[in-house]
């Protein structure tokens, strides 16, 4: 393999990876705060569909359409996690059976599936995308240029959204209340923070992300929309919060790796190399699996600290 | 911030609640799933009427029901019994697949020189056999590592998927059909291995669903019975009591997990052998058989026996569902009320733990 | 008067099927330490959870400083003053010292400045004579400096009334004593400290006026100075109650070993070293009491013996069969019957049935099963039988042992093990929590088995029940056995020396 085409995988890893980072990043504040959220890949495919209705209907400059279909993607994904919250903190249901039910109900045949009919969101390639900048001019720069100057905003966004999530968890009282609630929310509650609130926002945080990266995939990587086009990110997010030891730093490199793995089959064929195109697709799915294993081991266990109170209903009046 | 209603720990679960649990889940799902309709512009009334009528009203439309009931019944028991023990085995998916590859390759291979019968059972065992080995995975993985069955079972969703493409699209694969150029597609079993069908009062039952109906009563001994089931029951209750009398958890996690994953392969089998009788590697996908078996099994509460009632009701909704598919039928409508009815008997599964209360009077209940 | 720091009137509060606290009058003044004195059961820690906010009372009121005062939360509480120390620390874990003391304090700024919380957290420890590291992460430290970061948490908050719940239970005697005068020093500048224990001698000493609760209602409230050990034990159990050693029918025979243990050793769940080479042997009859502050130990060697735990060296032997590493199902069929600490959830599946309970251990048995299948009826009528001979209270054998008493669960757990015809029964902490006519039983049971020639190993952490029911002592500390004495002439002053790690030979 020559560097250029090291440079392809790069810049298309971090191209691919970015989704799969925001979802992830959702999904530690989620579960730093105690909750598991499985309806990762519903509010993903329900981000993606509202983005690419917002990217056809509404009117106004470019910027303007892709601004609102954003926030109406996060919106739309924090409205679906508002459900997961209500499931699992106000009525104590069953984490993983609460989440299931969100990816059923809003998932490749569910919901975002019914909105796309309706609202003939397939229909069209969408024409206000998210496309790649060219930063300073420097993105045909050798090696850096496509590295680091020739991403769309979204990625850029993902870098700074990094820094501060690192930030907001590790060096903020906010941060430190939410991972109290996470660790032990007998204590929180104790100590008069709010477990049902911090759960409720970091829940809806966590959503608004997932959709986030719903809305890459449709304005940015395919771009329209597609039933059920996540096609099980939204379920590798969901590894890459355990593969990123709940920190988000280590969660957009794990990110990336599997962007490089979801994209090595496309830069490779393109390039004409003859690798059979199922193994390569089969390649995150696997990776995944192979993954988990490792950090579940007893050895990686003690050292990665999930959350301690994860998925674990609290309920405050138990005797 | 005091909400009028509170929830209050129930000490007893009344018998009652077992049926009126999965009823409530659904009327609540469908007043749910109205507003989402009056929402985006539709009568609930009429598309409510017409899923009832093309599902279930006429021995044209039980026999489509019948048919989808079939795999969702295996899915869902598949679900069920590894639930039960507090694995969440997602991989009903990709087991159904891998099983019908197991099946699909044992008719191929001896359906023209074995009798018939021989023919039936062995692609029964392989059906099973394949599913169980493939579900095992997860198992063995959970039990030995304590990785999270859930993603793994549901990245071998994608994997199976993934595997059944090859199969049949992307390779010269034995279950392929060589004749097959276009559009490539399985290798057809010979015909008279296809599976029996019997006519009960003018509607053609499959064999498979039989199967199903005798593997829910087994499941149930089993569950009611058997020693097995007494330690699964241990187990899932408290692990620490399991450990304490020496039960093999290890053990009955790998155990249990493979059992769910044959039942999910007697289902891939049944697709080739009553219906299909190729490997439909697009037909097989096309369906998310495996995920409604999840719904099917939590408004079954579980049970085996109830997972054959709900799924002839959500083989209705989803073969309302292909038949009524058109321009003011849109598709994920049916996706979606099943979602809902997940959704809703999840929340209604509190009122086995909880009732609600009045916060008021703390004397008084308010509901249920 | 007003200088009433607390004062509550007519508490009361109901959950599904209890009673907690009925109609309760509580008064605490300014500057003292009240203690709080009732068994187990008798709504102690319920009245100071509705103080603390954590639960709302059905009736009554609270008054702070003279002011009617009603907390939503314990947010609600903790500003207006009111800290607590539960008897099951409220920290986390990962988190640092100085994280926890400032955990949800209003007055941490936004970003939180590491060096200046530090600082202030070690003064405050220095002020009130407290050693701990404020950079140490929780799970890094003593059960006894945990508690300490649990009172600095609620003084650092300003609280000026503090509850503390069975502060001692988890402390060595010596920490004990170094808490009382933390204790002291607090009430020396004005705050109020509402000491909750059932321990009688403790009481005496640490508090200057003692409200005394039983059945969820107040006895009475009298100043220590005026009150003896004895009115206080009346006040609390409704009767006289005398501690005596129990008298055996049948003295156990040191000399015919029913198990014994030879240099065992083991890891617990996080993989440290819990046992150092453990030697120790039961005789046919004989009941060897292991005492100890709880952690040192105790419940890894219960499991190593029940086969619940792998031991990494040494030696097991029931009569004088070794005993498989690890693998409960033999040791149960070897004779080792095992009433666990936790009996809800590890001695019995709390969901389940009264029979299928009782069947637990003998499910697998000719008897109960056959080709794999169950015999339901044969599970019903031993388990009727068991429930009759056991006196165990409940509707019917259906009934999950979850909706039964703490007494009647422990009746169970013990109808099932005895059943078992045992050569040895390791019991651990047998009376914790029951009432006291359910103690008497249990306590006669055990004799009972000891007398018909069963070994017993008894873990407790309660030195009265030891020394009133156990042949010979040792003593725990750190996973070793420090000391193995003849009960008769062992005293507490000495037991108490060697749980809190002194040597034997300091002791004398």
């Amino acid at each position: 393999m020559n560097s250029n085409l090291l440079v392809v995988i790069a810049a298309s890893a971090i191209f691919y990876g970015t989704p799969l980072f925001f979802a992830a990043l959702g999904g530690v504040f989620t579960e730093r705060s105690g909750v598991l959220n499985l309806g990762v890949e519903g509010m993903m495919l329900i981000g993606g569909v509202t983005a690419a209705w917002s990217s056809l209907h509404v009117g106004g400059s470019a910027w303007f359409t892709v601004l609102v279909a954003l926030c109406i993607a996060m919106l739309a994904g924090s409205i679906l996690a508002s459900l997961h919250a209500f499931l699992c903190v106000t009525l104590r249901a069953n984490q993983t059976v609460a989440g299931l039910s969100i990816t059923i109900f809003a998932g490749a045949v569910g919901l975002s599936s019914y909105f796309a009919n309706i609202w003939k969101a397939a229909q069209d390639p969408v024409t206000r995308q998210v496309r790649k900048l060219d930063v300073l001019g420097l993105a045909d720069a050798p090696i850096l240029g496509p590295l680091l100057f020739n991403h769309t905003i979204l990625t850029y966004l993902s870098w700074v959204m990094c820094a501060v999530a690192s930030w907001y968890l590790f060096r903020t009282k906010i941060g430190l209340q939410v991972r109290a609630v996470g660790e032990s929310p007998q204590t929180a509650d104790a100590m008069g923070i709010s477990v049902v609130k911090y759960r409720y926002i970091h829940t809806m945080l966590g959503g608004a992300l997932a959709g986030l990266g719903g809305a890459f995939y449709s304005l940015a990587i395919v771009p329209t929309w597609v039933d059920g086009m996540t096609k099980g990110a939204g379920w590798i997010a969901i590894a890459l919060v355990i593969f990123g030891f709940w920190r988000p730093g280590l969660t957009l490199l794990g990110a990336y790796l599997f962007g490089a793995l979801q994209s090595l089959g496309t830069v490779l064929k393109a390039r004409s190399f003859d690798i059979p195109g199922d193994v390569l697709d089969a390649l995150p799915f696997v990776m995944t699996i192979v993954v988990l294993v490792l950090v579940s081991t007893r050895f990686a266990h003690k050292r990665i600290g999930a959350p301690a109170a994860l998925g674990v209903p609290y309920e405050r009046e138990e005797r | 911030m005091r909400s009028p209603v509170r929830l209050e720990r129930r000490l007893t679960q009344p018998r009652w609640l077992n049926s009126a649990i999965p009823v409530f889940s659904l009327m609540g799902a469908l007043v749910v799933g109205a507003v989402v309709l009056l929402a985006t512009g539709k009568n609930p009334l009429d598309v409510y009427w017409r899923i009832l009528d093309r599902g279930f009203l006429s021995q044209r439309a039980v026999t489509g029901t019948l048919r989808t009931a079939t795999p969702l019944a295996f899915t869902g028991m598949c679900a069920a019994a590894a639930f039960r023990l507090g694995v969440i085995n997602i991989g009903g998916e990709g087991q159904l697949y891998i099983g019908a590859v197991g099946a699909a390759l044992v008719g191929l291979w001896i359906g023209g020189s074995a009798p018939v019968g021989i023919t039936i059972i062995v692609m029964v065992l392989a059906g099973m056999l394949f599913g169980a080995m493939y579900a095992s995975i997860v198992g063995v993985l959970r039990s030995q590592f304590n990785t999270n069955e859930i993603i793994t079972s549901l990245m071998m969703n994608y994997v199976a998927g993934i595997v059944l493409n090859y199969l049949i699209f992307n390779s010269r694969s034995y279950w392929r059909d060589p004749r097959s150029v276009g559009f490539p597609s399985g290798k057809p079993l010979e015909k008279r291995t296809f599976w029996p069908t019997y006519e009960v009062f003018s509607t053609s039952v499959s064999f498979g669903f039989l199967l199903a109906i005798a593997a829910a009563i087994v499941l149930w001994v089993v569950y009611k019975r058997s020693r097995l089931g007494f330690e699964i029951g241990i187990i899932a209750d408290s692990p620490r009591a399991a450990r304490y009398v020496g039960i093999r958890t290890k053990w009955t996690i790998v155990a249990v997990t493979a059992m769910s994953g044959a039942l999910a392969g007697l289902g891939g089998t049944s697709q080739v052998g009553d219906f299909a009788h190729y490997l439909d590697a697009k037909g097989l996908q096309l369906n998310n058989f495996g995920y409604t078996g999840i719904v099917v099994a939590a408004l079954a509460r579980l049970n085996p026996l109830g997972a054959i009632l709900v799924a002839v009701l959500m083989g209705g909704l989803t073969n309302a569902g292909y038949s009524l598919q058109g321009p003011d039928f849109p598709s994920g409508l049916v996706g979606t009320l099943q979602g809902l009815i997940l959704f809703t008997a999840v929340a209604g599964e509190i009122l086995t733990k909880y009732r609600l209360r009045s916060n008021r009077n703390a004397v008084k209940a308010v509901a249920v | 008067m007003t200088n009433s720091a607390v004062r509550m009137t007519g508490v009361v509060k109901r959950f599904p099927g209890v009673i907690a606290n009925d109609g309760v009058n509580f008064e605490v003044l300014k500057g003292e330490v009240h203690a709080l004195l009732g068994e187990n059961g008798a709504g102690k820690s319920t009245l100071s959870n509705i103080l603390t906010g954590l639960y709302r009372p059905d009736e009554g009121s609270i008054d702070l400083d003279g002011t009617p005062v009603s907390f939503s939360s314990p947010k609600a509480a903790l500003d207006a003053g009111i800290g607590m120390v539960h008897q099951h620390f409220r920290l986390v874990e990962p988190f640092t010292v100085a994280e926890n003391v400032i955990l949800g304090n209003p007055q941490t700024a936004f970003v939180i400045d590491t060096d200046s919380t530090v600082e202030r957290v070690a003064d405050l420890a220095r002020r009130y004579d407290m050693a701990v590291d404020p950079n140490a992460k929780i799970w890094q430290l003593s059960v006894g400096e945990q508690q300490r970061v649990e009172i600095l948490k609620v003084l650092y908050r300003g609280a000026g009334v503090l509850i503390l719940d069975e502060p001692t239970a988890v402390l060595t005697p010596i920490e004990a004593e170094a808490l009382f005068k933390t204790l002291r020093a607090m009430t020396a500048e004005g705050r109020t400290v509402i000491f909750i224990s059932h321990k009688l001698d403790e009481v005496m000493s640490v508090s200057d006026r003692i409200t005394v609760l039983r059945g969820g209602r107040t006895v009475g409230t009298v100043a220590t100075r005026d009150t003896s050990t004895r009115e206080l034990a009346g006040m609390m159990v409704g009767r006289s109650v005398e501690f005596s050693r129990a008298t055996r029918r049948n003295p156990g025979d040191p000399g015919d070993v029913v198990l014994s243990l030879t240099d065992v050793s083991c890891e617990d769940d996080r993989g440290r070293e819990a046992l150092h080479g453990i030697d120790v042997t039961i005789g046919r009859g004989e009941i060897v009491g292991v005492a100890g502050v709880a952690g040192n130990g105790q419940r890894e060697l219960a499991e190593v013996i029940a086969g619940m735990r792998t031991f990494t060296s040494g030696r097991i032997l029931v009569g004088d069969k070794p005993l498989a590493n690890g693998r409960a199902r033999s040791a149960i069929a070897d004779g080792v019957a095992h009433v666990p600490e936790d009996r809800l959830h590890t001695g019995l599946a709390a969901g389940h049935s009264v029979e299928d309970n009782i069947a637990l251990k003998n499910y697998r048995t000719p008897l109960l099963s056959r080709f794999g299948m169950l015999k339901r009826n044969v599970i019903t009528s031993q388990a009727c039988d068991l429930v009759t001979r056991y006196d165990v209270k409940t509707p019917d054998t259906a009934t999950p042992v979850r909706l039964l008493s703490g007494g009647n669960v422990q009746k169970v757990l013990l109808a099932r093990e005895f059943s078992t015809k045992p050569k040895v029964l390791i019991a651990a902490s047998p009376t914790r929590g029951l009432d006291v006519g359910a103690i008497e039983t249990v306590r006669q049971r055990l004799v009972e088995a000891a007398d018909d020639g069963v070994g017993i190993l008894l873990i407790c952490e309660d030195l009265e029940e030891i020394m009133s029911l156990a042949d010979r002592i040792v003593v725990m500390y750190e996973g070793r056995l420090v000391a193995d004495m003849p009960a008769v002439g062992a005293t507490r002053e000495q037991l108490g020396l060697l749980m809190g790690g002194a040597t034997p030979e300091t002791s004398q």
